[in-house]
């Protein structure tokens, strides 16, 4: 395989959901990629279209979505080794579910409490992927769930594969997801929020865990998370969203050591820190805008405590910093004055610099 | 990464920002302010989510001319409800106007078994100035006085049956669920063996030991009715205990009895409504039951019931006799259902919408 | 799971025994002994007292009773058919209502089942409003009502089916009065199917079924019925009750042979004893079912059945 090989591609995405209460805009052209092997993390509060649009790159978008535009391009091997790229939107969802969903994107999903069937054996739903895909004789996928099991650091594997859902940990719940996730070897794994649920003891185990299994397999991994600390963690590349848009994009050390976006600063800044005690924990003021009222300009504006005049009247377009780095806001237009981050976080940034440099250039 | 260049916003805002747009707003004191919250009240949005669906708004539309039928219809022609005319029995149904149309003009068809032959006895007994709009019965009794007062007894029989095991139910269910432990062991045992018992034969037992009438059928309906109520108030009863405001509620110094009545029951108010809105078709049900068997309101008085059961007696010969209170009835338990429906979607939107 | 079928079959007792009270002290109220002869003399009652275990304490009357009942020997019936034994009575009664009611069971669950399917699936389309119309109306039509148009359309002018039950065209006499009764069934069956499969399908582990590649049959009947089915199950018992009270009137309608038009010409005749004894087999009919229902519900539910004890 040839490096840096795109694996995911999504241009323009625009989705709308039709509710009761009306047509809520939730994704408004979204553009995001990935490459082979990378991990890219998609950042963001509750309710920004984080997880629609992951939904959308797998085809289980709710019945009442509409996407308007926009291409979700998939590049994958057949098996007999020779690429091919499909624009997942196109494609029928019977193509999807048995071309694309399991067995080469997977998911794993937010609450491991809710997420696995009640009324079906952890084992069987582990060896439900592999017999549905691949036709594995049932034998052959009890041993490759046991092992998956066992990969996945549970314990007494064979036992673990009799018992139902309710007899697990959460923990150990998260861990059955990510095994029934790698069942059929995929080459995207997307996890939508895959800690946010669990004890915060549990949650390092359980990135260090995907963490591994991606090194091991050299599978590429898409992060939807609102927590920045594990962002430092895992990610390549960061996206981040706000009200259905990347307001600002990156590598990783772009974004947390030269945030241009006033939200990315916002996060960043209320993100706590050991070194932070005397200072008050800064919040973004505000709450996400309903996206049910689309309003012209920027939408971030209303919070945004730098916002310019052109903000309420036009949206911003991507400011390129660098070839990786791009930013939606009016404050990098050459005409806009000089805005400087707050000072706070400028010596936070610093902090960390020096922290980073210390345990030898991880974040 | 190839990106495409910088592209303007959005095709739809052609808007060409000015030098002059690029300065900040300064707007700190606004930016404290979070103007992002529910635009409508929880009720409102309830309202508003009712009527949106066409089912419940027709159910409560039928449900009122129902209800103010049952209060203005016997009134509206000259008949009383036990008024007997047996010159005039067994007449089909005629009103003035529509009589010369062909239709309720006073005729019916006979099906005998040498085929069916048209009479109209209002001209065979020259009853010209004669109107029974929906005819009359074997007593000679006006159907439209008749179904109306029996929709009147029906509708009366049901709303006492519904209110009184609201109130029973529901406070069981919110005591037992309150107090949990031993007193909800006790009080869960006595239900399971209440619910033991088939609501057919408690309402039997009790009619063989009582007079029949009215108040024994709403007593009957009361025993059977509180079971499904109370499991709903425990269930919330039990979701809501544990919540903050109760717990606050508590550490404040209230009372048991404040906590459960004037802290919980507020807010669990929708379900019970719902199921109000449930029992209230059962207990029609229940009450027409009865009087099939012969257990209902006494003769010559009249339920909905009681008129179904009297018009099948003769349903092969004269179907128009039973005609208008089944369908009085399936209209009555139809339009509480899909109140009930509406209401219940309207209190509790299943569907996540994202 | 042991613990819990142990628990429900001690309830069920004990809820029997607490119906075999009630009826007990029904029958002291109730006017009228048998022997209440004029034509007998102190002694005689006596004796018949004695014979009959009347002169014993209430308490061992009571469990002399139980043990009747129990075994099946009802007592005799007063007025409807003099001194003919109940248990006689009933003999070919139960078997005509048993086998009408199952039918509607079984036609009204599977019908209901493949309607609440077919709205669920098709959420919000046309075909969901038809399933719906159709249940609302076969829950707000009261089974007689249905009963009377059936008798009427199909029996009594088009003559496809005997309009009133004939012994002899048992099977052709039961279509009717069974979809009668299986309407009400089918109904609620449909409505609960409905939400609790929209429910089922809107849960988190549909979406990682489908995110695993599962589609089709596999996902509805594998993913999605079985956990909708459960709590359907618990519906059921309380609408075999609601089938009992039905088939009384059913049956009036239909002039059929069983145990429901028994039971009204018993109440219509004030035969006290036909009564209790048929409250009392409807009782533990009901009570059996509850318990079956209720142990399937354990055994299906994984939830329950690997409980720990204790729970």
């Amino acid at each position: 395989m040839a490096d840096k090989e795109k694996i995911l591609d999504i241009k323009d995405l625009d989705i709308s959901f039709k509710t009761t209460a009306g047509v809520v805009h939730a994704i408004r052209g979204v553009d995001i990629d990935l490459f082979t092997g990378e991990t890219v993390a998609i950042v963001g509060e509750s309710g920004s279209g984080k997880s629609v649009t992951m939904k959308a790159a797998m085809g289980i978008l709710a019945s009442n979505a509409t996407v308007n535009r926009g291409t979700i391009q998939f590049s994958y091997h057949h098996a007999d080794g020779s690429p091919a790229t499909v624009d997942i939107l196109a494609q029928p969802k019977k193509w999807i579910r048995d071309h694309i969903n399991g067995k080469r994107i997977a998911m794993v999903f937010q609450d491991p409490m809710t997420s696995l069937n009640p009324t079906m054996s952890i084992g069987k739903q582990i060896m439900e992927g592999m017999i549905w895909h691949f036709k594995t004789p049932k034998a052959e996928a009890y041993a490759k769930a046991v092992d998956l099991l066992r990969e996945v650091g549970i314990d007494d594997p064979e036992k673990r594969m009799k018992n139902y859902p309710h007899q697990l940990s959460g923990g150990m719940r998260q861990r059955v997801v990510i095994a029934i996730a790698l069942s059929c070897n995929p080459d995207l794994l997307i996890c939508d929020e895959p800690t946010t649920a669990l004890d915060v003891t549990i949650q390092a185990k359980i990135i260090e865990l995907i963490r591994r299994l991606q090194k091991e397999r050299g599978i590429s991994v898409i992060y939807i998370t609102h927590d920045l600390g594990v962002v430092a963690k895992v990610a390549d590349y960061v996206n981040v969203m706000y009200a259905g848009k990347i307001v600002e994009k990156g590598t990783v050390d772009e974004i947390f050591y030269d945030p241009r976006h006033p939200y990315t600063w916002g996060l960043l800044s209320a993100m706590p820190d050991l070194d932070t005690a005397d200072e008050r924990l800064y919040t973004i003021p505000g709450s996400p805008p309903n996206l049910l009222y689309e309003k012209p300009g920027d939408a971030f504006a209303p919070r945004n405590r730098y916002a310019l005049v052109v903000d309420d009247k036009a949206e911003p377009p991507m400011f390129k910093i660098t070839e990786d780095h791009y930013v939606a806001s009016w404050l990098l237009d050459p005409r806009a004055p000089k805005v400087e981050m707050p000072a706070e976080l400028k010596a936070r940034i610093a902090r960390m610099k020096e922290e980073a440099a210390k345990h030898g250039g991880e974040l | 990464m190839a990106k495409k260049q910088p592209v303007l916003a959005a095709a739809q805002t052609a808007y060409v920002p000015a030098d002059a747009d690029f300065v900040l707003k300064n707007v700190d004191g606004a930016l404290m302010l979070d103007t992002n919250f529910a635009s409508q009240s929880f009720w409102k949005d309830v309202l508003v989510r009712f009527f949106r669906k066409k089912s419940s708004v027709l159910g409560l539309a039928l449900i009122i001319i129902i209800t103010l039928m049952s209060i203005v219809g016997p009134g509206m022609n000259a008949y009383t409800y036990d008024g007997q005319q047996l010159t005039q029995k067994n007449l089909a149904p005629r009103v003035q106007g529509l009589e010369n149309y062909g239709i309720f003009d006073g005729s019916e068809t006979m099906h005998t078994t040498s085929g069916n032959k048209t009479v109209n006895n209002y001209v065979e007994k020259d009853l010209t100035d004669v109107y029974y709009w929906f005819g009359s019965d074997n007593f000679g009794r006006d159907i439209w006085t008749r179904t109306w007062s029996g929709a009147r007894v029906s509708l009366i029989i049901a709303a006492a049956a519904a209110l009184i095991d609201m109130v029973i139910g529901m406070s069981y269910g919110l005591i037992s669920g309150y107090f949990g432990g031993r007193v909800d062991m006790v009080m869960q045992r006595f239900l399971e063996i209440m619910n033991g018992i088939p609501r057919l034969v408690i309402v039997t037992l009790l009619l063989l030991v009582l007079e029949p009438g009215m108040l024994t059928i709403i007593f009957a309906l009361m025993l059977t009715e509180w079971v499904g109520m109370s499991r709903i108030a425990r269930a919330e009863m039990l979701k809501l205990k544990e919540q903050e405001f109760v717990l606050a509620s508590r550490t404040l110094g209230a009372g048991k009895f404040f906590i459960i009545f004037r802290e919980v029951l507020p807010n669990i108010i929708g379900p019970i409504i719902t199921q109000v809105m449930f029992s209230i078709p059962t207990a029609i049900f229940t009450e027409a039951f009865l009087s099939f068997v012969g257990l209902g309101i006494p003769v010559p008085r009249c339920s909905l019931g009681s008129l179904i059961s009297e018009g099948f007696n003769a349903f092969t010969t004269h179907p128009y006799q039973i005609i208008p209170p089944v369908i009085a009835m399936a209209l009555l338990m139809f339009s509480f259902n899909l109140v009930a429906d509406g209401l219940r979607e309207a209190l509790d939107p299943k569907m996540k919408e994202m | 799971m042991k613990k819990y079928t142990l628990k429900r079959l001690f309830t069920s007792l004990f809820t029997l025994l607490a119906i075999l009270l009630v009826l007990f002290i029904l029958m002291q109220l109730m006017p009228g002994s048998p022997f209440n002869d004029e034509k007998l003399n102190d002694d005689q009652r006596a004796a018949l007292y004695a014979k009959y275990g009347l002169d014993q304490p209430v308490l061992v009357q009571f469990f002399r009773y139980v043990g009747n009942m129990l075994r099946g020997d009802y007592g005799v019936s007063y007025n409807i058919s003099k001194n003919t034994p109940i248990s006689q009575l009933i003999q070919t009664r139960l078997p005509t209502s048993i086998y009408i009611g199952g039918a509607a069971v079984a036609l009204g669950a599977l019908m209901g089942l493949i309607l609440g399917l077919i709205a669920a699936l098709k959420h919000d389309t046309v075909w969901d409003t038809l399933a719906t119309v159709i249940s609302v109306i076969g829950v707000s039509v009261p089974s007689y009502v249905f009963a009377l148009a059936l008798s009427y359309a199909l029996g009594f002018r088009l003559q496809w089916f005997p309009m009133l039950y004939n012994t002899q065209l048992a099977t052709q006499s039961s279509v009717l009065p069974s979809i009668a009764l299986s309407m009400f069934t089918m109904a609620s069956i449909a409505r609960f199917t409905r939400t609790e499969m929209l429910e089922v399908l809107d849960s988190d582990y549909m979406l990682l079924a489908e995110s695993k590649g599962i589609s089709g049959p596999a996902l509805i009947f594998r993913h999605a019925l079985r956990n909708a089915l459960i709590p359907i199950i618990t519906v059921l018992a309380p609408l075999i009750v609601d089938l009992m009270t039905g088939s009384l009137v059913v049956e009036k309608i239909f002039a059929i042979p069983g145990v429901g038009s028994l039971l009204v010409n018993a109440i219509q005749s004030n035969d006290y004893n036909v009564v209790i004894s048929l409250s009392f087999i409807y009782s533990a009919m009901y009570i059996a079912i509850m318990l079956v229902v209720d142990i399937l519900y354990g055994i299906i539910d994984p939830r329950i059945r690997l409980a720990k004890e204790g729970d």
